[in-house]
């Protein structure tokens, strides 16, 4: 129903879109190309658009074709990062706002259908407000012309499952509890903030797979990470993978929980319709940079891509991308789903996971088997207050890492030498043994790469026309400090569930911060022996401006066939950055942090936006160069998609700027095609 | 020279204030460029015990020693500079090669003080000098 992909002209991009569609017909799925119906794209998450209208030779003629406005704008003190990622489905635009208002607009006029608000409160607001997605589901079961027969469904900042009809926005009164699932149910005492959603749930063979952000840093006894499947019909519960308690696969017992304080999945999962697994990136366990109090089953599982079967909530494979993490090295980005050659060089159903630490694995789906070669390296125990709880080795990618080479001392920078100076001191005052340098108390240590990525949640994108993997990424160290107890109280760090004295925008119960949580931020970790401070991006005192030398973010192109690099670009213009926060102007490209994935298409062109810099650009797939941008009024932390109304080709992001980007806020979403 | 000692006949007065603006030019620039180089001094005995880099103390000295010589007016001045900026130029080459957003802090600064210590050294007294 939805195929009505463009398959023209090359020859292999027609071999391979017959293929695509030979095979969503099998199993009616919905097809990327005039749609975008997924969150990445296509259910594999490819981020992948077969659509060629706008083309490298055409793409100077790109202008905007509406801007959207969704009018959910921060209360005074509110942190937003909205992040958001339309659906199209048919002539619509499906997506929700910061703050989870679900919204339905014309894919080619941006005029507005419907909108639903299930009222979150600003209480409810983690981090940042964030809703990067929804999920559109279409139960078969259920008659043509009935109500919720395609629904949208999202989990939001209040931990609730939403289910709204896709032509009304009325909630589905056959889902939940009149159109709402409370996802607090388990979990023990609510406290606001600290157990939200933030991400598309997965919808795999009529199960509505979700997990939860849980605040970092926090308490060991913290809300557990328990990922839970619903019926997409009903909203009934189907499965609980509580990684700590196998029993509760139907829920804890009476008066009990979760297993609290467990690894939690933040971020988008995918699913596989065929083989009927959900694969989870899952995440560190709730205090990152601690781990001596973790149970085994924690070590077992934290920072591992999971796959669950989705009829039963059991796990069947997980694969570790390290080893008793204490790094804050969750796994962030949504894996993707390809074929990829085994050893005889037979293609097989494979998943591709990106990391923070750079490292890019592709397993088979259906065992967890690597089908590249993993490698070892030995990890330094240096300075470490745990050297017993540390691994003596971790695993990379032999395939492809992002990761770059240790930072040495005349990496150190700043605009003059007075503060080049200073953060040379702060590099030989650290402690740092390279990558995996692990948490000290007695002197900061450095942590590269920082916990941002690598990857982080734009992820990755396939071209699978030019056989290519595209990947912005991040490329900037942390100097991170462990706190004694007793220090902590001192600095008064309290928990996010700590009666709330002096609340104002800046110094939130939770963490004590700067603006943005990009600069020094600090959380108490309780029930662990230290609290963390952690400088995320290692900005200087005073001047804001980081201790590493630019680049701070790049995009690269990786050959699928070889996992070499092709070509590898800084990300991001110098114009918005500068010393003490003042603007530079200067159009010189630095390479910023970014976040915020790409969309690639089959018309040779890279749409991202991501970086700090608040410009919306396209490169050209096969050389890296950009062809085109836009001046943006806020940053576009979000990842772009492709679709068609009309004939028409459009591109859309969401500018709606990030809090820890420190890119402005706004609430435009904008459009642009070929101008005629 | 010749043209400034004949107005300076002409119109002593005149030409007291004129060089007097410049006298404070380049005192400013003295007090300005001691403190740089102290604060880079200090910070680069800090950095040397420590164990990172003898750039910063040498520097920081070779600045204070400029500064006290612009204090005194004296021309060597921009000689001992042109020679710090030459040793910083390779020592910038030499850690990061042609890597222009590695240059900036390691050259940016020191140029733009060369260029000061140029501008008010038509000022400064070329040693020993023969009474006007």
């Amino acid at each position: 129903m939805f195929l009505s992909v463009k398959c023209r002209s090359a020859l292999a991009l027609a071999v391979s879109c017959a293929l695509q569609v030979q095979i969503a017909q099998a199993q009616g799925m919905p097809q990327v190309g005039s749609d975008w119906p997924f969150y990445g794209g296509d259910h594999n998450a490819q981020r992948f658009s077969p659509l060629k209208q706008i083309t490298p030779a055409n793409v100077g003629r790109l202008e905007r074709a509406f801007v959207y406005h969704t009018r959910d704008l921060p209360n005074p003190g509110s942190r937003y990062s909205p992040e958001t990622t339309p659906v199209k489905v048919g002539n619509d635009l499906l997506m929700c706002s910061a703050k989870n208002i679900l919204i339905s607009i014309n894919a080619a006029t941006g005029k507005e259908n419907w909108r639903h608000d299930p009222g979150v409160p600003d209480q409810a607001i983690p981090h940042a407000a964030a809703c990067r997605g929804v999920a559109v589901y279409t139960a078969p079961e259920i008659p043509e012309s009935a109500q919720c027969r395609s629904r949208v469904v999202e989990a939001t900042l209040d931990a609730r499952l939403v289910a709204v009809d896709l032509r009304t926005g009325e909630p589905c009164k056959d889902f939940g509890q009149n159109g709402t699932v409370d996802l607090w149910e388990g979990l023990g005492k609510k406290v606001p903030g600290w157990y939200a959603v933030t991400a598309p749930p997965t919808i795999v063979n009529g199960v509505v797979v979700t997990g939860a952000q849980i605040r970092d840093g926090q308490d060991e006894d913290a809300p557990s990470g328990v990922i839970r499947g619903y019926d997409a019909v009903n909203g009934k519960m189907a499965w609980a993978w509580d990684l700590g308690n196998p029993e509760n696969v139907h829920g804890p017992a009476e008066g009990s929980t979760y297993t609290r304080g467990t690894p939690n999945m933040w971020t988008a999962a995918v699913g596989d319709e065929q083989l009927g697994y959900v694969y989870l990136p899952i995440s560190n366990s709730s205090i990152d940079y601690y781990g001596s109090n973790r149970s085994e089953e924690e070590n077992k599982y934290s920072t591992s891509l999971v796959a669950v079967d989705v009829k039963t909530g059991k796990d069947v494979w997980h694969f570790q991308t390290i080893r008793h993490d204490v790094w804050d090295y969750d796994l962030g980005s949504q894996p993707t789903l390809l074929d990829f050659p085994d050893k005889d060089g037979k293609p097989v159903a494979a998943v591709l996971l990106p990391t923070k630490q750079g490292d890019i694995y592709i397993l088979d789906r259906a065992t967890g088997e690597p089908l590249v070669p993993i490698g070892e390296v030995k990890a330094p125990k240096g300075g470490s207050v745990e050297p017993q709880f540390l691994a003596n080795t971790q695993p990379t990618s032999e395939w492809h890492t992002l990761r770059k080479a240790p930072k040495t001392e005349a990496d150190m920078w700043g605009f003059s030498p007075l503060d080049q100076l200073m953060c040379r001191i702060q590099f030989r005052q650290a402690n740092y043994e390279g990558y995996l340098t692990p948490p000290s108390v007695d002197r900061p240590w450095i942590q590269y790469p920082g916990y941002n990525g690598g990857s982080d949640w734009g992820s990755v994108a396939i071209d699978p026309v030019r056989r290519l993997l595209i990947a912005n990424y991040n490329d900037i160290p942390n100097l991170n400090q462990l706190i004694p107890r007793v220090q902590a109280d001192k600095l008064g760090l309290k928990p996010i569930y700590a009666p709330k004295v002096d609340e104002t925008s800046l110094n939130k119960a939770g963490s004590k911060s700067g603006k943005g949580e990009g600069g020094a931020s600090a959380y108490p970790q309780v029930n662990a022996p230290y609290a963390i401070s952690v400088n995320a991006g290692w900005r200087n005192w005073g001047t804001g401006v980081p201790c590493s030398a630019p680049p701070y973010g790049g995009i690269r192109a990786i050959s699928l066939d070889t996992g070499k690099t092709v070509w590898d670009e800084p990300l991001g213009t110098a114009r918005r950055n500068g010393p003490f926060g003042i603007p530079s102007h200067l159009p010189l490209n630095i390479g910023l942090p970014n976040n915020g994935g790409t969309v690639v298409t089959a018309g040779g062109l890279t749409f991202v936006g991501a970086a700090t810099d608040n410009l919306f650009r396209a490169i050209d797939t096969a050389t890296g160069e950009v062809l085109w941008e836009d001046v943006l009024t806020a940053g576009a932390q979000a990842n772009p998609i492709s679709y068609e109304v009309d004939g028409e080709q459009y591109v859309l992001v969401s500018a709606s700027g990030h809090a820890f980007m420190e890119t402005g806020t706004s609430d435009e979403i904008i459009a642009y095609k070929l101008r005629k | 020279m010749n043209q400034r000692s004949s107005e300076s006949r002409s119109n002593g007065r005149a030409s007291a204030g004129h060089s007097g603006k410049w006298r404070l030019a380049t005192v400013v620039l003295a007090l300005a460029l001691g403190a740089f180089g102290m604060a880079l001094f200090g910070g680069g005995v800090w950095l040397m015990a420590l164990g990172g880099s003898w750039y910063y103390t040498l520097t920081g000295a070779g600045c204070v020693i400029t500064a006290v010589m612009l204090w005194r007016q004296r021309f060597g001045a921009l000689y001992l500079f042109a020679v710090i900026w030459g040793l910083t130029l390779i020592w910038a080459l030499w850690e990061v090669g042609l890597n222009w957003w590695g240059l900036v802090p390691r050259l940016v600064a020191i140029t733009v003080i060369l260029l000061l210590i140029l501008a008010v050294s038509p000022s400064l007294r070329r040693a020993p000098r023969s009474a006007a």
